[in-house]
């Protein structure tokens, strides 16, 4: 009688979740389609509308070529920053585990600015792309290094990503110090993030450094349950905690490289994705993976259409303009919670 | 033997005081106002000088008084061939953070740096060590001749620093009346250094845009270098684009405009930017960031006045102010390609 009580409430609690991943991503999809109708040029919902069936020449090539990359790369990029989080937070065990508590951020903008300031960036932004993500993968490479020398225990992991993220930090500042005033600007705007670059070909890399390691993640999420229990249990449970932090290391670093070479430093996203995910539908890494994904991809598109509209015609930066929603929102749920999470 | 003797004391006790005061007496106080507005007083005659960025140090050699440098920003290395001797001095760090105590070692009389840049606080730990600090905005065309007259009286280089006013008043005045009357004044789209980033209002390429006779389109912003969408440029539609690009490269070094052809291509091929008049008709430039702003951005702004009015000043050759600028005022032979190349078949005119 008791058992199926138990089971009946498992149930309820697997639909409700089922259903609030349905409600993130209606929400995520009216998002999108508020995104496609705003601009800075007198093309609205029915053009939108319209051009999706026929080619309306000008409305057309604005809405396929400018908005509709720039919302599905805010949507890619918060998807992959909100995954890659909480598999950090996951296998470090750690809430305040990020890929930029690990350096990967770091390392990423370190690789643009030896570029901007050695190589000729400022002509070459596909190189300064290329050399985000080799150092972000880089630094993800060091940290596996390290950690498969001292048995990939979580606190190695993260003192060895937070000293490395220092160094990186330094290592930039002193190449901008070394830089003149226009490269030192140059340096600055890429760290403050941007997706008005993003066009198709840098949207067909990223979601394949994204999506292909998307669905591995979530075949191993009852190993990431599993691993939150204690290394011991999962151990003993049959989980072969090494290789699975290893793995998700790669993995994850992989998906934050593939978004962050392109649009610059989008920090805190995935940080906080994973963590109003835990707050309003508990810890199964089930549903906690790609709900964090679908809260990351809303909370970096709400940022994108805020960013081009309430200062308009200035964009205020994507990295800026992400923590400004994302701190005040992840604040409401700290106070409101009720009971521990983590 | 002892009348000699008296003598040659009384003259010792005289000449003695002489030989200290007489030093002093040639020293004096001048006041100079720099680009804060403020007066700060200067001994004179200036004799050893720390220049913290480039700009500065292209002006003192304007007034030949490069051999009065004493210390230079340490990025002065990147080019040796356009600073020659110069990239020898000492380094005293970077233009945003000066090495506090190699400057104090050098006991400069003055040391000349960017107005905000660096802090105030830094400023204050000069002055505390008796070190005077001259901030002038050396890369601004409109007060740039005022900054150069004031830097020329308080060095006694004035002859010096009239010959390179008059230079450039000559063909800063006839460019501006020239554009005075012209309409209708094209709508240009100035993207500073970054994707993207705009020249907006009170910067240097506004400057230079208004005084070639265009419209910046990103006079409207509420900040200098606004960030803005790709969306917003397009539906604006702007007659011309202009893009000061950071090359890099070393003086002269660039045989073509290669370099600089792929930014203007790139420019060409961002999504849905075929939209654009400028785009279509190819009106889309860019120029080097070593004559878009500073003592060079009047030959930006003859490359400039050429882009956005064609045919308009015949007698203006941007090539042979450039020349003319770096035979006269800097002792340099004119090499290298400091703009990108037309765009084939374009006729750089509105469509």
């Amino acid at each position: 009688m008791r058992s199926e009580a138990v089971s009946q409430g498992y149930i309820a609690r697997n639909r409700q979740k089922k259903l609030l991943l349905v409600f993130a991503f209606l929400l995520l999809a009216m998002m999108a389609a508020v995104g496609l109708s705003v601009g800075a040029s007198a093309v609205g919902p029915l053009d939108v509308l319209e051009s999706l069936f026929r080619d309306t020449g000008r409305a057309n090539t604005i809405i396929w070529q400018l908005r509709m990359p720039r919302i599905v790369m805010a949507m890619l990029v918060g998807f992959g920053l909100g995954v890659a989080g909480t598999v950090f937070q996951a296998i470090l065990k750690n809430p305040l585990a990020s890929p930029f508590t690990l350096g990967i951020g770091s390392g990423a903008g370190f690789g643009a600015v030896v570029v901007i300031i050695f190589m000729r960036g400022g002509l070459y932004p596909q190189l300064a792309a290329a050399s985000a993500f080799v150092f972000s993968l880089l630094s993800a490479f060091f940290i596996l290094g390290i950690a498969k020398m001292k048995h990939a225990s979580s606190e190695t992991m993260i003192l060895t990503g937070i000293a490395q993220m220092f160094l990186f930090s330094a290592l930039s500042a002193f190449f901008q110090y070394m830089g003149t005033m226009e490269q030192v600007y140059e340096v600055t705007f890429w760290h403050f993030g941007s997706l008005s670059k993003a066009g198709w070909r840098e949207i067909g890399f990223t979601s394949l450094m994204v999506l292909i390691p998307f669905p591995l993640l979530v075949r191993r999420a009852w190993d990431f349950n599993l691993l939150a229990t204690g290394d011991e249990s999962a151990l003993a449970l049959g989980v072969d905690v090494e290789r699975l932090r290893m793995w998700g290391v790669i993995a994850a670093s992989l998906i934050t490289a593939g978004c962050i070479c392109f649009t610059g430093v989008i920090g805190f996203v995935g940080l906080v994705a994973p963590h109003i995910v835990r707050m309003t539908m508990g810890s199964d890494h089930c549903t906690l993976i790609p709900a964090s994904g679908l809260v990351g991809g809303l909370l970096v598109l709400a940022a994108d259409i805020l960013a081009n509209t309430v200062w308009a015609p200035q964009v205020i930066p994507i990295g800026i303009m992400t923590s400004f929603i994302g701190v005040p929102f992840f604040f409401y749920l700290l106070m409101k919670r009720t009971r521990e999470y983590w | 033997m002892i009348a000699a003797y008296r003598v040659s004391i009384a003259a010792v006790l005289l000449l003695q005081p002489l030989c200290i005061i007489a030093p002093a007496l040639g020293a004096s106080q001048n006041e100079v106002v720099d680009a804060l507005g403020r007066k700060v007083e200067v001994v004179t005659p200036v004799r050893r000088i720390v220049a913290l960025n480039s700009d500065a140090v292209e002006v003192l050699r304007i007034l030949n008084v490069q051999d009065l440098i004493v210390g230079v920003f340490s990025q002065i290395d990147a080019d040796p061939q356009f600073w020659g001797d110069l990239v020898n001095r000492r380094k005293v760090g970077s233009w945003r953070e000066p090495n506090s105590e190699v400057i104090v070692e050098l006991e400069p009389d003055i040391v000349l740096a960017y107005a905000k840049t660096p802090s105030p606080e830094w400023e204050a730990r000069m002055a505390a060590r008796g070190i005077r600090v001259l901030r002038f905005e050396l890369y601004r065309i409109d007060s740039l001749e005022r900054e150069v007259r004031e830097l020329g009286r308080v060095l006694d280089r004035k002859e010096e620093a009239e010959r390179f006013c008059s230079w450039h008043d000559l063909w800063l005045r006839r460019i501006r009346e020239k554009v005075a009357s012209v309409v209708p004044r094209p709508s240009v789209y100035v993207e500073s250094y970054g994707d993207y980033v705009s020249a907006g209002p009170t910067t240097g390429g506004d400057q230079m845009c208004v005084d070639a006779g265009g419209r910046n389109i990103s006079d409207v912003m509420a900040i200098p270098f606004p960030r803005v969408t790709p969306e917003w440029v397009v539906a604006q539609d702007p007659d011309v684009v202009v893009k000061a690009a950071v090359s890099n490269a070393k003086y002269g070094a660039a045989e073509s405009g290669a370099a600089l052809n792929r930014v203007r291509d790139r420019i060409m091929q961002r999504p849905a930017w075929n939209l654009i008049k400028a785009v279509s008709s190819g009106r889309v430039h860019v120029l080097d960031s070593s004559i878009w702003v500073g003592p060079r951005a009047i030959i930006g702004l003859a490359y400039m006045i050429q882009w956005l009015h064609p045919g308009l000043m015949a007698d203006l050759s941007p090539e042979a102010l450039h020349k003319e600028y770096l035979e006269t005022f800097q002792k340099l032979p004119y090499k290298g390609v400091f703009v990108s190349d037309p765009v084939a078949g374009s006729d750089g005119k509105c469509p």
